[in-house]
């Protein structure tokens, strides 16, 4: 992406700019019999905005680093370089209570809602421990009043009969909303999201993905939701985003995308999610083997290798953003004219 | 391959501490030891309230009284010194107690911090914590207490000290595994997002999920530590101003006791030992079964044979849908699963027939039936699973009342299973190569070894393994290729069905793909019927021929794969269907079906999707609909199909 | 991780524990009240001589630790500034060439007496453990695979019980029923027995083992069984072990073929953790039946203050310890080959 003439003055309008994000982890404990240190290239070079208000979904197989850049965001993992501003202040790297204040206005949902809640505590103290955690609402019945709200926001009527059960009497769109109460109530101008449907059966997954919808419309917050399942989030998203191997390949409009996708790595991902309807049945592009592990990255483009339309110089070349359209851009030297 | 589903629970309890001893007190084991500790405890509190004689002293002493053997003045008789052998019985617990507790209450404490902070902060804190414990957990403990306490002055307290000090070393390690599993679990991460810090987290997410071990193995502590104080006691250790157990045992055998066949002197301080730390084992047992149950059965159990309840009635499907001939014949199949004398239906009245070459989705929520059915096809039900009617014509024989034998026969050369989670499906401490041969092995007994080989390495070439990765284990293969090991297993005796449970579940969309195709060629190839399990309607729009819609155990409908898709007739399939997203329509808004499939102890007196239904009547509430049959081999099990 | 990488980490590993017993053996007869070299060597039962060579011997003239800045746990200033003049480098020169000093009581070298004593206590270590590995580990499975049968319920509150049993206790009813049912009342050899043929020495041998064997047998069966137990009934309960039923094994194959190894590898773990504990067993055991092996040295040098021989036999027993727990752990890394891709 060509950094022209991107101003502060911008920041207004974007609720969140990540501007060239890296996050390496070690590879594997350096020992007395292992020599030289390799790095894990989870997330490399990765620049977002995001607008108030807007739901990006970011895409991509497991190991493209999509849950690494949503825990960067999140200041749950320390960024290797680059900076990400929130709401015009940059908050790459910050100390605990700078850290902590920030926690009030980005929130974060998990993929396993069974796994996501303390099953010794009841869903009061759940969806309350953010508010004692930052010390808001100091009396009881206050408290109590912002939990009952949350709750309800997230669809838990009437939520008094809710507030005194534990998780494992709830069935798992039931927990998935306790979860969503306990981001809310600390009121987020920011939620992520990171696969928050995906262990739920899939007669549930809408009413769930529904909830957020409306919570967009209702109270402005922007999201960021991380899928492998691009059907699920259709017409809730505003822009996709394709990540392979910590890279954003290919990003636009979430009709540009599903309608024309550019990169040959988005067309083949599109291609392979299966249609329900018999009738359609179409040409998959199945790429064959599996995503090389992001130790040692492939030279030049690191799609090529699995790349049904490479060409030589794609295996020296490392592509960069190519402006499509005003809104779409995608990474592949083929595109360029 | 979940078949909790299936597992009755218990009424969920009001809090974890109330649903706690509704299951403590089923549990005879640990009730049992709890009463024995209590029993000693008293003993021990009211003491002098119990004993006839002071035991320190031993008035009125002749010769005579030494070694007397039990009477009405003396019930347990009178020991070396001529003293009564009950009354020091009873002060002797006293002792063990206080030893045990305090010495137990130290090495918890010690072992409980050193393994939470280890397990919790990680890095070089923890690398240095753990070797320390290492160090300590190899040097016996016995002599090194024996050692210590015989250097310094044998008292009670440095006795107490001495055990606790050194006994903390298993409660580190456990705490700190403990610690690690639930550091990881996800709701630390989501206490980290809201922003909680370390001492917020460790109280109120880490402790109370480490406290049930912490106290299971407290319990084995004070245990360890009675008996290594009865031991030390024994060697000639122990306080000498304070009776215990240990020392009468000491004294006894020390001083004739032996010969001069005084039982009562040896054998009543052991019993004391025994009692406690019975008690404390059983209850130790039986805690950690309370709060970590193990799953009911295994797969070695005996199963239940199977039963027929109803006369024997014409399939359903009395019509050819296919050309080509029929390999599976289900007839009105239900299976039960009995626990406790409870009675679950997981599948009731389900009848398909799967023809050559056919590939049959098996679609439904969790918790429909889907694996139930698909395991009673083989006869793999778990212990508890039955089934109660029904038949299974594979090659015109009844797999439901075959025998084990013929059983052993049909598994895998007839039909073969390719298990959803692979990772778990295979052993994981012998090679791939090795799986697949035993199943040859088993089955083709008339292959060489030579052949048998060659045989490993074409299956694994047919599915895109190559020949070299033969004698790798499963964790050295990545979850595509387990899944592909798994298919080249299934197919390694020939054959005619392969039944699929959710084969690309936890894979990523690529792989999926790659399995997906690799299966749907393999199945033009060899002719083969596949019945496909799976909860993804996109997958069997584009692999099947057929679809069984389950819900509640029965068939909901039951026709050719454009039937269920372009014309479903069960409101059941069409909510699904619009629940399901579908790239091609991306502005569509999905809706999700109200409420939740029904529990299979607990299923609706009529329809059993009535309660969910949009378009359900009265009738349905209250009478259960037929299987009715449509043109074209279509069957919906709906009330509103009728008029 | 290679195999070789694996294998020289646990090496050196057991090589640092085994210098952490040696450099805890010094100091634990040092620093605590007792100070045994010291008080031996006023031992009024000693020659004045014999004191002497001791004092000589053990360097006590000598300060204990050479000087490193203040910090000495022994006494400030009670130190050297050649560290090669010290009672810590005698002790680890003298270790180095298999001294380990003089019996208070018989005035002969530690590392004879307890040369001897060695063989017998292996004798009836090993023949007790393998007696319990083999009963445990067989009930144990047979208990797990009747699972919730009375079989099961039988065997585990067997296993319960064995386990709460006092070892010294256990030994102390056999012994006094044996006594009573012409068993030998203790010993390994009846007197005068030398000068018997050698198969009739080992017949009375084997007499006077049956019941400390059977002590011990049945005190450790009871963990092994309640481990087999639990580890096979984790095992039956996994998926592979479905899979290989649905391959048609019948259920001995599948318990020979699919369970018996993997249910056995906590097994490894228990018997070299346990290595430590049967030495326990050993010295209780050992002084119900007076049985002349390590654990009744230990016996008879608490009771006669024989601090040199204790001192020897806690080295001797904790470095066996060590290398037994080294042995365990490359046996399970042979079986578990998910080990070394840790």
């Amino acid at each position: 992406m060509k950094q022209v003439g991107e101003k502060k003055t911008m920041t207004d309008e974007f609720i969140l700019e990540v501007q060239d994000l890296k996050k390496y982890f070690k590879a594997g404990r350096p020992g007395w019999f292992s020599r030289g240190e390799n790095f894990i290239h989870a997330v490399d070079d990765v620049s977002l905005k995001l607008k108030r208000g807007e739901v990006v979904a970011l895409v991509g197989e497991s190991g493209c680093g999509k849950s690494t850049l949503s825990l960067t965001l999140m200041g749950l993992e320390e960024a290797t370089e680059g900076t990400i501003l929130f709401e015009g202040n940059d908050i790459t790297h910050l100390n605990d209570r700078e850290r902590k204040s920030l926690r009030q206005r980005i929130q974060m949902i998990f993929q396993d809602p069974y796994e996501s809640l303390n099953p010794t505590q009841t869903i009061e103290e759940i969806v309350s421990e953010p508010l004692v955690v930052h010390g808001l609402a100091p009396s009881l019945d206050e408290r109590r009043e912002r939990v009952r709200r949350a709750l309800e926001d997230a669809g838990l009527k009437p939520a008094e009969s809710y507030m005194q059960r534990f998780p494992h009497q709830l069935s798992g769109g039931q927990r998935q909303r306790v979860v969503i109460a306990g981001a809310l109530v600390l009121e987020p101008h920011l939620l992520l999201a990171d696969e928050p449907v995906s262990m739920l059966d899939v007669s549930i997954r809408a009413e769930i993905i529904n909830l957020l919808a409306d919570l967009r419309q209702s109270r402005g917050i922007s999201v960021i939701f991380i899928t492998h399942d691009l059907g699920t989030v259709g017409y809730f998203a505003d822009r996709v985003a394709v990540m392979y191997l910590g890279r954003i390949v290919e990003i636009g409009k979430m009709i540009e995308v599903l309608e024309s996708p550019q990169h040959p790595y988005s067309q083949a991902l599109l291609s392979v999610i299966p249609v329900p309807n018999p009738r359609l049945r179409k040409k998959r592009v199945i790429l064959q083997g599996e995503t090389p592990n992001p130790i040692d990255l492939p030279t030049g483009c690191r799609f090529h290798p699995r790349c049904p339309v490479a060409i030589e110089r794609c295996k020296s070349i490392d592509p960069q953003l190519i402006e499509l359209s005003e809104t779409h851009r995608a990474a592949c030297i083929l595109l360029a004219k | 391959m979940a078949f909790q589903t299936v597992e009755i629970k218990p009424a969920v309890p009001s809090s974890p501490l109330l649903g706690f001893w509704r299951i403590f007190s089923k549990n005879r084991m640990a009730v049992v030891g709890l009463v024995m500790l209590v029993v000693s405890i008293v003993v021990a509190v009211f003491a002098p309230l119990i004993t006839p004689y002071d035991p320190q002293t031993s008035a009125g002493l002749t010769s005579g009284d030494i070694y007397n053997p039990p009477s009405a003045e003396h019930w347990l008789g009178t020991d070396d010194a001529g003293k009564d052998v009950f009354s020091s019985f009873i002060y002797g617990s006293r002792v063990s107690l206080i030893v045990g507790f305090f010495a137990a209450f130290i090495s918890i404490v010690i072992g409980g911090v050193i393994g939470i902070v280890a397990g919790y902060y990680g890095g070089r804190l923890e690398n240095l914590l753990m070797r320390f414990t290492d160090l300590l957990l190899v040097i016996p403990d016995l002599p090194l207490i024996v050692v210590i306490v015989a250097l310094t002055k044998p008292s009670l307290f440095n006795i107490i000290f001495v055990i606790g000090i050194l006994g903390w070393t298993t409660t580190a390690r456990i705490v700190r595994s403990q610690t690690l599993a639930v550091k990881s679990r996800k709701f630390v991460l989501r206490a980290r997002a809201i922003g909680a810090g370390n001492r917020h987290i460790i109280i109120h997410h880490v402790l109370p999920l480490v406290l049930p071990l912490l106290v299971v193995n407290a319990i084995l502590v004070i245990s360890l530590a009675i008996l290594n104080e009865s031991t030390l006691s024994f060697l000639g250790l122990g306080d000498p101003t304070a009776i215990s157990w240990g020392q009468m045992l000491n004294f006894a055998f020390g001083r004739g006791a032996m010969s001069a066949g005084a039982w009562w002197a040896l054998a009543t301080p052991g019993f004391g030992i025994v009692w406690v730390v019975l008690a404390l084992t059983l209850l130790g047992h039986g805690l950690e079964q309370v709060l970590n149950p193990r799953l009911e059965s295994h797969h070695l159990m005996p199963g239940r044979l199977t039963v027929q309840s109803e006369a024997e009635v014409e399939s359903t499907e009395k019509a050819r849908r296919r050309e080509s001939p029929v390999l599976l014949d289900v007839r009105n199949l239900s299976v039960q699963f009995v626990n406790n004398g409870t009675v679950a239906q997981a599948v009731q009245d389900v009848s398909f027939q799967l023809h050559e070459g056919e590939m049959m989705g098996l679609v439904g929520e969790s918790g429909c039936g889907k694996t139930t059915l698909i395991m009673a096809l083989n006869r793999l039900l778990p212990a508890s699973g039955q089934i109660s009617n029904g038949h299974v014509y594979f090659h015109g024989k009844d797999i439901a009342s075959a025998s084990e034998e013929e059983l052993a026969d049909v598994r895998w050369s007839g039909i073969s299973i390719v298990f959803q989670g692979a990772m778990n499906a295979l052993n994981p401490v012998r090679t791939v190569g090795d799986q697949i041969r035993e199943a040859i092995v088993k089955h083709i007994p008339t292959m060489t070894p030579d052949q048998v080989d060659k045989r490993i390495v074409e299956l694994l070439e047919l599915v895109g393994i190559t020949a070299d990765h033969k004698d790798h284990f499963p964790h050295q293969y990545s979850g595509g290729m387990r899944q592909r090991a798994m298919i080249a297993m299934a197919l390694s005796c020939n054959p005619q069905v392969v039944i699929a449970d959710e084969p690309t579940t936890a894979l990523d969309v690529m792989i999926q793909a790659q399995i997906l195709e690799l299966l749907d060629a393999l199945r033009k190839r060899l002719g083969l019927a596949i019945i496909f399990v799976t909860h993804d309607l996109g997958v069997v729009a584009e692999m099947c021929d057929s679809v069984l819609v389950m819900y509640g155990g029965v068939t909901a409908e039951h026709a050719d794969v454009d039937t269920i898709y372009n014309a479903p007739r069960h409101p059941y399939t069409q909510e699904l269907l619009k629940a399901f997203p579908d790239l091609s329509q991306p502005e569509k808004r999905l809706v999700s079906i109200p409420g939740y499939p029904p529990k299979l102890d607990a299923l609706p007196a009529g329809c059993r999707f009535a309660p969910r239904c949009p378009l359900a009547f009265e009738r349905c509430l209250v009478e259960m609909p037929k299987q009715y049959e449509l043109p074209g081999h279509h069957i919906a099990s709906c009330h509103l199909v009728e008029s | 991780m290679n195999r070789y990488q694996f294998l020289w980490k646990k090496i050196a590993w057991a090589l640092f524990t085994i210098l952490f017993v040696v450099v805890l053996n010094f100091f634990l007869f040092r620093i605590l009240p007792g100070d045994p070299v010291r008080s031996g060597t006023r031992d009024p039962r000693l020659k004045k001589d014999a004191q002497e060579a001791l004092r000589i011997r053990f360097g006590l003239d000598k300060p204990v630790i050479p000087c490193f800045e203040t910090l000495n746990p022994i006494k400030p200033g009670d130190c050297a500034v050649n560290p090669f003049e010290t009672q810590f480098f005698l002790y680890l020169r003298n270790l180095t060439q298999g001294e380990l000093g003089y019996s208070f009581h018989t005035n002969r070298p530690v590392a004879d007496v307890l040369g001897e004593r060695l063989w017998n206590t292996i004798l009836l270590i090993g023949a007790g453990q393998l007696l319990s590995i083999v009963i445990g580990v067989l009930f144990g499975m047979f208990a797990a695979w009747k699972a919730r049968t009375s079989i099961d319920y039988g065997a585990l509150i067997t296993g319960l019980v064995a386990w709460s049993l006092p070892t010294f206790w256990l030994g102390i009813i056999l012994l006094f029923w044996g006594s009573n049912n012409g068993f030998p009342i203790g010993g390994k050899a009846t007197p005068g027995i030398s000068s018997f043929p050698f198969l009739y020495q080992a017949g009375d041998v084997f007499k006077h083992m049956i019941l400390p064997t059977i002590t011990y047998t049945i005190v450790y069966m009871g963990e092994y069984l309640l481990v087999m137990r639990s580890s096979l009934l984790d095992v039956l309960a996994e998926d592979y072990i479905l899979t290989a039923k649905a391959k048609g094994l019948t259920t001995f194959q599948i318990l020979k073929d699919h369970a018996l190894k993997n249910a056995m590898l906590p097994i490894v773990t228990i018997i070299a953790i346990n290595l430590g504990f049967t030495v326990a067993g050993a010295i209780q055991i050992e002084s119900v039946y007076s049985w002349p092996g390590l654990g009744g040295a230990v016996y008879e040098a608490l009771e006669r203050r024989d601090y040199p021989v204790l001192q020897g036999v806690f080295l001797l027993i904790a470095v066996s310890v060590v290398l037994a727990n080294l042995i365990a752990d490359l046996t399970y890394s042979f079986l578990d080959p998910r080990v070394q891709a840790d």
